[in-house]
């Protein structure tokens, strides 16, 4: 037997209904052997279960299907719809997406399986009656349910049905098309053990296609990201999930409560309709997009060790990198060393926070990488270039800062309109009307009025957490990609707080920026860091994704914070 | 208008009575010698007459109007007030903002100079350079500006240095403010206030060492200023003896004092209502 089970080459499915033409999958090629497991991710309508049809040769004929699907050295397309209906069941095999109509309400359990086994093997009635009751066993059904009809089975018994069905005719490859939506907590569980159970036992060559995250980490070896019918990240699944190079595979794993326990959930920002892309089917969505990406279509290029990922940018920018960044001050009996031999990288769209007492060099730190204080050794890289003084606080889509104390940060003589446009006074953007309507979005985004008294008020006569927003909305104007966030909420009280946390975090996701966010308070960096640097005495002593650093600490520092914060 | 209603409202009952005061000596400077009966120079009557309703405060041993002569002074005293304390004023303000932000060396060199100005006893200074340079109105304005311009300086640069700490400045900075912007937008605003209240007592400084210098007969001798009248009535022998000193000298004196009291006392007041915010 070939050793190869499936491959498919460049299969593309297109929709037309009614002149309206949809492209639902776009060159997809993949292989996948005897006892492989694949998992498909995407959110709805990315083109999954449209794959899965496909394959199955079970699209309508409104789709029009091209490319190639092998199996075993014969192209599944351009066989003859009866030679397919021979192969289909018998070596690929579906258990479809749960629901009621998908059984049929007037056969029961018994009746439906048994159909499948007529069409596609000749059995005698008796053998056909114990194939069922086999089947059913397999997949942990009692036989009394064999004379239910659907509507009386719950979900969790359906999908065992509808897996029953699928293994009626020993297949060599299973799709499986969301096995555990809609599922509770136990059913799901069971529905995971049982399918890798039966893959095990039966050396099955196994797709799932899911949009749940913790599925396909139970599920699967391998895994594909698809995203409006293409590919955008391939891998295995460890490695995708943990390390995922892809903008939108990290938006969808962000989005996973399973994967994500602590932080609050943000979904991808929903795409922006008005414009058509040609290039890059996420560029509208992304947050790291440039002008090529709407040009040109990424292909899936190696990344590393078994992983591909689409993107132009190469996957995942690392937006800010520190390196060897060393600084002391000198005092009279000698000197303190502030940083040393700090390196520190920031991705693009993610949230780091860093973390450590006070005296630990962590404001240091944040204002050696927006320039504002030099450094003695070491040198700081942004989009790649190494930045010099305030190369990169100058200019749109650099670097800004927002600092602790709002007191401080802004002159209390000045009014709120004069505070925010500031910055674009002092750079020469705009013309006065451009630079109101700059203003006018800035003070929106940062949810405070937008009234002609309000501009006018002069800033002494704000509360604290109003004075943050408007120096937030300073920081904004100039559309940072990454926005260091030196304490900002420390002096707010909680309800403050949270507010200001949960707006920053609003913009964040829909503006798309990175953000390094320091703080001493270690509930907070779990509520929002998708990674994390500890620093101590001036150096990082711990960092990682927020689920380890939090989960399990690795050194002691981190776990005596851990305990005192009661974490 | 609303912010000077405000002010005068605030005021204690001594601020109002001087800001009264001040203004009676700005219309007595400026209209006092135009509609003025008599002339400051010339006689107009009888040496020695004691104040009658022709001459309301008498007349000097010449017989030139006193009143006159007053105002005449008033004219002069608060022109160089003002004028020496604008200059020193806004001298004094942009150097110290300048070393303030700068500090270094040029910080070091301008406040070592300033120390020394103020170690130094500036009237016989004064006395030294009105004879090297000439008694002449502009001359007393300048020698006067340099000794004076080292308070609001120090002022201003200690304010500065503290500023210049603060995040505001930093942030302005990082968007390439440079020091012009700074002065103008975050600087001025904040040193004009704790200047003000030096500008307002440099007025007092200047008016005082003025009437000094003409006292001690250094002055412009042709300047009807109320330290020359004051030295000319002291210099008519035997005054003491007659009943004259009491309008030839209180006369004068009274100007002299009740100016210098009212404009200490407005300063007061302005720095009162300067702490609170504007």
């Amino acid at each position: 037997m070939n050793k190869e089970a499936l491959s498919i080459k460049d299969l593309s499915v297109t929709y037309s209904t009614s002149g309206y033409v949809t492209q639902a999958v776009k060159n997809l090629s993949f292989e996948l052997e005897r006892g492989e497991r694949l998992g498909i991710i995407g959110e709805s309508g990315s083109g999954k279960t449209t794959t899965a049809l496909a394959i199955m040769g079970l699209l309508s004929s409104q789709a029009k299907v091209s490319g190639e699907v092998t199996y075993n050295g014969k192209n599944l397309l351009s066989l003859s719809e009866e030679e397919r209906n021979c192969c289909r069941w018998k070596k690929i095999a579906i258990v479809f997406q749960n629901s009621l109509d998908i059984l049929n309400p007037v056969l029961t359990v018994r009746a439906q399986i048994a159909e499948c086994i007529d069409r596609h093997l000749c059995m005698s009635k008796e053998n056909t009656e114990e194939r069922v009751l086999e089947l059913l066993r397999q997949v942990g059904l009692d036989r009394k349910w064999a004379d239910c009809y659907p509507n009386q089975l719950s979900g969790g018994m359906r999908q065992r049905v509808l897996i029953a069905m699928a293994l009626s005719c020993d297949p060599e490859v299973l799709i499986v098309d969301e096995p555990t939506t809609a599922l509770d907590a136990v059913a799901k569980n069971d529905i995971i053990a049982l399918l890798s159970r039966i893959q095990k036992e039966k050396n099955l060559a196994l797709i799932v296609s899911s949009h749940e995250m913790s599925t396909i980490q139970k599920l699967t070896d391998k895994t594909m990201v698809m995203y409006m019918g293409s590919v955008v990240e391939c891998g295995r699944t460890k490695e995708v999930i943990f390390n995922p190079r892809h903008p939108y595979t990290r938006g969808l794993i962000n989005s996973s409560t399973q994967i994500n326990c602590f932080r609050d959930l943000w979904g991808i920002p929903q795409e922006n309709m008005s414009k058509k892309a040609e290039g890059c089917s996420f560029y509208k969505r992304c947050c790291q997009s440039t002008d090529k990406c709407a040009r040109l279509r990424p292909p899936l290029e190696k990344c590393g060790e078994d992983h591909c990922v689409a993107c132009n940018r190469g996957g995942i920018l690392k937006l800010l990198e520190g390196r060897n960044i060393v600084k002391s001050y000198k005092i009279k009996s000698g000197k303190i060393a502030a940083c040393k031999n700090v390196d520190l990288s920031i991705h693009s769209g993610e949230v780091v926070a860093l973390i450590g007492e006070s005296g630990s060099g962590k404001t240091t730190l944040a204002n050696i990488l927006c320039g504002m204080l030099s450094k003695d050794g070491g040198e700081v890289l942004f989009e790649g270039e190494k930045i010099r003084g305030f190369d990169a606080t100058r200019r749109y889509d650099g670097i800004q800062i927002t600092f602790q104390d709002s007191f401080s940060s802004i002159d209390e003589h000045f009014t709120v309109y004069q505070v925010i446009e500031e910055p674009l006074r002092l750079l020469k953007i705009g013309t006065k009307e451009e630079r109101r309507e700059m203003v006018e979005q800035a003070l929106w985004d940062v949810q405070l009025p937008n009234s002609e008294e309000f501009y006018s008020k002069k800033c002494f006569m704000l509360s604290g957490g109003q004075r943050q927003r408007v120096a937030i909305a300073r920081s904004l104007i100039m559309r940072p990609k990454l926005l260091i966030a030196d304490e900002i909420s420390s002096m707010l009280d909680p309800s403050t707080q949270a507010n200001i946390l949960r707006l920053l975090k609003g913009l964040q996701n829909s503006k798309g920026f990175s953000m390094l966010y320091i703080t001493h308070d270690l509930s907070l960096a779990k509520k929002i860091a998708d990674r994390v640097y500890i620093m101590k005495n001036g150096e990082i002593i711990e960092e990682g994704s927020a689920l380890t650093v939090f989960m399990n600490p690795e050194s002691e520092y981190t776990k005596r914070l851990l305990k005192c914060a009661d974490l | 208008m609303k912010k000077v209603a405000k002010f005068f409202n605030k005021c204690s009952l001594g601020g109002k009575l001087s800001i009264l005061f001040l203004i009676f000596l700005m219309l007595m400077a400026v209209f006092g010698t135009i509609f003025a009966r008599h002339s400051a120079f010339i006689p107009s009557g009888s040496a020695f007459t004691a104040p009658n309703s022709e001459h309301f405060l008498g007349t000097d041993d010449l017989g030139i109007d006193l009143w006159a002569q007053l105002c005449e002074g008033a004219k002069l005293s608060l022109t160089i007030g003002i004028c020496s304390a604008l200059l020193s004023g806004i001298a004094g303000s942009f150097i110290g903002i300048i070393c303030g932000y700068y500090g270094g060396v040029l910080d070091k060199i301008v406040m070592r100079i300033s120390d020394i100005l103020i170690a130094i006893p500036s009237l016989p200074l004064m006395i030294v350079m009105g004879v090297f340079f000439g008694a002449a109105i502009r001359n007393i304005i300048l020698v006067l500006a340099i000794f004076s311009w080292t308070g609001p300086a120090r002022i201003a640069r200690s304010k500065v240095i503290s500023l210049k700490e603060e995040k505001f400045i930093k942030i302005a900075e990082s968007y390439g403010g440079g020091i012009f912007y700074l002065t103008f937008k975050h600087f001025l605003p904040a040193v004009f206030p704790i200047v003000m209240v030096s500008f307002i007592r440099l007025i007092n400084r200047g008016i005082v060492s003025e009437a000094s210098l003409s006292f001690l007969g250094l002055g412009d001798p042709t300047a009807k200023s109320w330290g020359l009248i004051l030295n000319h009535a002291i210099s008519f022998k035997a005054i003491y003896f007659t009943d004259f000193w009491k309008w030839w000298l209180v006369g004068p004196f009274a100007a002299i004092t009740l100016t210098v009291l009212s404009i200490a006392i407005l300063a007061r007041d302005t720095e009162k209502f300067l702490n609170v915010k504007l």
